[in-house]
């Protein structure tokens, strides 16, 4: 640590100061336009939280709808008619029909705030938060490099990635409209759909693979070739492995995407039938006019080889991240170091290999769902090696319960039940009856909701000291954490029952229409009112949970300026590089180049005998038992 | 600051920046094919029977194409070798004949081959009674002795057992006849020319689309429609239809050779009047040398150019060489720029980093020379 | 490393082999080029003539590989190629799931079909009350 801690005086926000054979930049080039991978992933971390919001706006709204169907949305509502105002249609007679009426979210509306929340959620928020941002930011400087390996490669890639948002983003405000047809947007109904918001979505989606394809080669190549001396592959932290598998499942599975997007914006804009199959029915009584002979199971095949993928890429981000917060605040080496990294790129081989099981429904052969349940049941071991290896970790732990420590905690139980519930949509027999169900909602939900994004809240308090040079406030971090933890649950838990109940996922008057009270007449199978009666809890839950992010907005951006100063370079008393620059990291990183002597865990080892419980990557302190052992040499 | 092992490899991983990433890019690459390719087999294995439009591909260009981009994939490592010879004036020679092979390839594939297949149309027929009356017009009375072959090429050579069945049980209106559009005849009996332009068959203008007789009775609307409930009315309303608002009676076709390949080998087995049409040199000349016959524009069920919408396999195919010519057209940029001054001032002042600059130009182009080393068999012989 | 030979290496061996993986590639398309129109798909078989077309092209793609792309010399990128092959044999084995699954489900033709029992007359049940 002595080796490069500076006092907070000499660089504080001149850190330009440092020589490091750059020339001045302008303001346009050192935060627009830059190629410095801190200023990229801050970019990325803003943007992302702020698409974040926008989801999770959309989904109140939906929420809304589903709890009070045929009452105005309150705030959104007169928003929503005011911009859509413009965004009457026409229908055969002359007569317009607008697609918010009365402040009411229509069926359609509410498709669109569905397709569009989960893309959104997805590839606008939780993949750039994730894997861009913080990957951007802290992986360089753990692995001790002075910048991406690629600058101009990665600022192109967060360009492609603004251009992707700003056509996502306009998609709401064209004529019919944005998407409709779900974030998977399935064919025939993703290609028949006659609004322009799908082709919107692809050129979208096209731009926004192109953004992470670039940055997944930055990021690979950046771990191949930028280690410091010393950071030998075993010595990396876990952290920068998760973000190695993550780039290697972005590099290799966006690709098909791109390619099934490129053939749907084919079958939309070129009326070509790659997923029209011959004969196919749209509405009326004819038959569509085009040749036929397409497969919408093409596209399912196409769309989740990627799909299963990004699930590992929404989730194994926030692992590593969990993994150096509860190392570091459990002060303690994480246990089964090896054992993790081992079962991480084994559940990143074998995601690649499961991705039908999301299709057990279409009507593929039954052999073929065997071998993908065989291989979703496979996956599911390296998922709990890493699980358990963080459990582990904890045993006699000296656990600080600061915020990011009680969020990665958290984490732990929230993603372990969210991969629990996944087993039975993993198996053939028990997810025909719960596929398409709020079962599955509450399923992913839990892993990407109080799972990916606990571990993300987890990450910007544990990174934010190191970013701004000032620590977030605990006391509000605490009343975020806690009002969070309660609401999600709230929200998420009773989904399971709800799908139990068979209620279905994509019901925009939340299962009205199949309430016992609308179906007198039938005896089994409607809803019941006690399920139709949890969308108000869970609505409940998510205006709670919408108010304790207002706590977590406000204190962020109240800590950026006036949070408390911290006094030292590693306020966590962390052993990993990006701790051992100065506070903000100047363009380069490093002062001098930091050469690597250890693992990067080494918490509380009772060998050395430094005056602190942790030694730092690079503190070049021989203990007295290696110094007897290179004296034997 | 400087980024390290951007021009010299790192000892460990025996790679320099740029190696890795194009590597990495690579793969990504090899995936995106893959994937389409994976779609093609996907396709082609559930595509219904005759319906793999196969074998209307101009081979012989096809071929010519292939030689000419390995030709382009030697010279770009030639290039290469020589700036490691130090052999500045080999190096631009060697450069800009890859450019040259490049532009050649682009050329013939977008002046010759997309225009010729935009403007050759295929027809099908309402009725099987219609489609005989013009299949005799064309082949001659005896054209049931030939039938099964003649569309032997067009049938998936994985479906066997269409190919050998009985001439009786092959359904005439399904079995397209394929040719040019040299003219049609308005309500009044006028007939009106369209066609070559600057006196080459292939370059006529696109006169029609797409024409579907279902679409005719329909009276459709082009904007989108909504129902009662506000939900979209999900209709065929934006597929085209070139014919609906024009004055035509019956098109003036003229049979192109695509379909008949076979003729000599069979020419014992039925009189091709076609075959005499075509040894006359009548291509799709709208001047009457080639034989004509009219179509009305009742019997037409379909009628449809090569364009991606007429069938997968031309979706299939327009998607792959299209995507491919995006990467020939980025591939032919970079190297210009390669050749712009700018970049000799680069290679004076580094030049092991210059080097390094063309070999990683040198592998993508490879790798699209690979990809059209697996495009030409499946997509132009197979 | 391609990168450390002498420049007499590149004169005397590296040259030469461009020549000879060029004449390869045009002899492999002529091969492909006249087998096809001499109609080996009639003669041998629609299969045969694809594992014919493919294994030519896939020769063609190892020599532009090896020499081309110089993977030869690159001993390090090895890996590579050997993890290039891995996902080559790998999406050939996914192709077949998936196009296996596809025929196998319910097409008219196939007669290995798993979803025979539609349209069989269903044995008798006993009404439910719904």
């Amino acid at each position: 640590m002595e080796t490069t801690t500076q006092p907070e005086a000499e660089h504080g926000g001149h850190h330009d100061d440092h020589n490091h054979g750059h020339a001045e930049q302008s303001f346009f080039t050192k935060y627009i336009f830059s190629t410095d991978h801190k200023v990229i992933g801050i970019q990325y971390g803003v943007g992302s939280l702020f698409f974040l919001l926008v989801g999770f706006i959309l989904i109140m709204g939906m929420r809304w709808q589903m709890a009070k169907p045929n009452t105005p949305v309150p705030v959104l509502g007169p928003i929503l008619e005011k911009v859509y105002a413009h965004e009457i249609a026409l229908d055969g007679e002359g007569k317009t029909v607008p697609i918010f009426k009365d402040g009411k979210i229509t069926a359609s509306g509410y498709n669109q705030f569905g397709a569009m929340h989960g893309t959104i959620m997805v590839f606008l928020a939780i993949v750039p938060l994730g894997f861009a941002a913080f990957g951007n930011y802290i992986v360089p400087l753990q692995i001790g490099a002075p910048d991406m390996c690629f600058p101009r490669v990665n600022m192109a890639s967060f360009w492609a990635f603004f251009a992707g948002c700003t056509v996502m983003t306009v998609s709401f405000f064209i004529p019919g409209g944005a998407a409709q047809a779900g974030w998977t947007s399935y064919s025939p109904l993703a290609s028949v759909i006659p609004t322009d918001g799908q082709t919107y979505w692809l050129v979208g989606m096209v731009l926004l693979i192109t953004s992470s394809l670039l940055g997944a080669v930055n990021f690979i190549a950046t771990i191949i070739q930028l280690r410091a001396p010393g950071m030998t592959w075993f010595r990396m932290p876990f952290f920068v492995w998760a973000q190695f598998v993550t780039a290697f499942l972005l590099l290799l599975a966006f690709p098909p995407l791109e390619a099934a997007g490129v053939m749907q914006l084919m079958d939309r804009v070129c009326d070509t039938s790659f997923f029209l199959p011959s004969g196919v029915f749209a509405s009326g009584t004819e038959p569509m006019n085009v040749s036929g002979g397409g497969s919408p199971l093409l596209w399912q095949h196409l769309f989740w080889f990627l799909g299963h993928p990004e699930v590992y890429v929404l989730i194994l981000p926030a692992i590593g991240m969990v993994t150096e917060i509860i190392s570091n605040n459990t002060r303690r080496p994480i246990w089964g170091y090896t054992l993790m990294v081992g079962g991480i790129l084994v559940l990143g081989f074998l995601s690649f290999i499961v991705w039908a099981h999301h299709m057990y429904l279409t009507g593929m052969s039954s052999k073929i769902a065997t071998f993908f349940q065989t291989t979703t049941m496979i996956i599911s071991i390296p998922s709990v090696i890493l699980l358990t290896c963080l459990f582990m970790s904890l045993w006699r732990g000296a656990i600080r319960f600061n915020t990011p420590s009680m969020f990665a905690l958290a984490f732990l139980p929230m993603f372990g039940i969210g991969g629990l519930t996944g087993l039975p949509l993993g198996f053939n027999f028990t997810d025909l009856h719960l596929h398409d169900s709020y079962y599955v909602i509450a399923h992913f939900h839990y892993v990407v909701a109080p799972g990916t994004i606990f571990a993300l809240f987890a990450g910007i308090y544990y990174w934010f000291p190191k970013m701004t040079g000032r620590r977030m406030s605990e006391h509000w971090g605490k009343v975020h954490f806690w009002g969070s933890l309660i609401f999600m649950n709230v929200i998420f838990m009773p989904m399971f029952i709800q799908g139990f109940a068979g209620m279905s996922r994509r019901m925009s008057d939340g299962g009205a229409t199949y309430s016992m009270i609308n179906n007198p007449d039938v005896t089994s199978g409607a809803l019941t009112d006690s399920v139709i009666n949890m969308n108000s809890m869970i609505t409940m839950g998510a205006f709670g949970m919408g108010l304790v992010q207002v706590v977590f907005i406000v204190n962020f951006f109240w800590s950026i300026r006036n949070g408390e100063k911290i006094n030292d370079d590693n306020p966590w008393k962390a052993t990993t590089l990006e701790w051992q620059t100065p506070t903000p990291p100047p363009h380069g990183n490093f002062l001098t180049e930091p050469k690597v002597y250890r693992g990067p865990y080494e918490y509380s080892n009772p060998d050395i005998d430094n005056g602190e419980d942790f030694i730092a990557q690079n503190d070049p302190y021989k203990s007295a038992s290696e110094e007897q052992k290179e004296a034997e040499a | 600051m400087e980024i390290p092992y951007y021009d010299k490899e790192r000892p460990d991983t025996g790679l320099y920046n740029g190696k890795a990433g194009i590597w990495l890019f690579l793969a990504s690459e090899v995936m995106l094919f893959g994937a389409l390719f994976s779609a093609y087999v996907l396709l082609r294995v559930g595509a219904e029977p005759g319906t793999w439009s196969m074998g209307l591909m101009n081979q012989w260009v096809g071929a010519f194409n292939t030689l000419i981009l390995i030709a382009s994939s030697a010279t770009i490592v030639m290039a290469w070798v020589c700036l490691k010879l130090n052999d500045w004036k080999g190096f631009r020679k060697w450069k800009w004949a890859t450019v040259v092979f490049a532009f050649i390839f682009l050329i013939v594939k977008w002046s010759y081959e997309w225009p010729a297949k935009f403007t050759h149309y295929d027809v099908t027929f309402v009725t099987n009674e219609s489609a005989a009356k013009v299949y005799t017009d064309v082949l001659g009375p005896e054209f049931l002795k030939t039938q099964p072959t003649i569309w032997q090429k067009r049938f998936d050579p994985l479906k066997k057992d269409e190919k050998n069945a009985p001439a009786s049980q092959v359904k005439l209106k399904d079995k397209p006849l394929d040719g040019h559009i040299v003219g049609y005849i308005d309500s009044e009996g006028a007939k009106h020319e369209v066609g070559a332009a600057w006196g080459i068959p292939f370059w006529s203008h696109a006169f029609a689309w797409r024409h579907d007789r279902k679409n005719i009775e329909k009276e459709r609307d082009k904007s989108i429609r909504y129902g009662e409930d506000g939900r979209p009315v999900y209709k065929e309303g934006h597929f085209r239809d070139t014919f609906r608002d024009k004055d035509i009676k019956a098109i003036i076709f003229v049979p192109a050779h695509g379909t008949w390949d076979h003729k000599e080998k069979h020419a014992d087995s039925g009189t091709v009047k076609y075959a005499e049409a075509n040894h006359d040199g009548g291509h799709a000349h709208s001047d009457g040398h080639g034989y004509t016959v009219t179509i009305a524009r009742e019997d037409i069920s379909r009628l449809s150019s090569y364009e991606p919408a007429h069938s997968t396999f031309f979706a299939t195919y327009y998607t792959l060489t299209g995507l491919h010519a995006l990467h020939v057209l980025g591939g032919i940029l970079v190297m210009l720029y390669h050749l712009l001054p700018v970049s000799r001032r680069v290679y004076e002042k580094n030049p092991v980093q210059y080097t390094n600059r063309i070999e990683i130009t040198g592998l993508f182009w490879h790798f699209v020379d690979l990809v059209w080393i697996f495009l030409f068999p499946i997509l132009y012989l197979l | 490393m391609s990168n450390d030979h002498s420049p007499e290496y590149y004169k005397k061996k590296f040259i030469p082999l461009i020549y000879l993986v060029g004449s390869i590639l045009i002899v492999g398309t002529i091969i492909t080029f006249a087998a096809d129109k001499m109609g080996i798909a009639e003669k041998w078989g629609f299969i045969n003539a694809t594992i014919f077309a493919m294994s030519v092209a896939v020769v063609k793609a190892s020599a532009v590989m090896y020499i081309f792309m110089h993977l030869k010399w690159d001993i390090k990128l090895k890996t590579i190629s050997l993890t290039l092959g891995c996902t080559v044999i790998f999406f050939i084995g996914m192709m077949w799931l998936t196009v296996g699954s596809e025929i196998d489900s319910n097409k008219p033709g196939h007669e290995e079909n798993t979803w025979n029992h539609v349209g069989q007359p269903e044995p008798e049940t006993v009404p439910t009350e719904r």
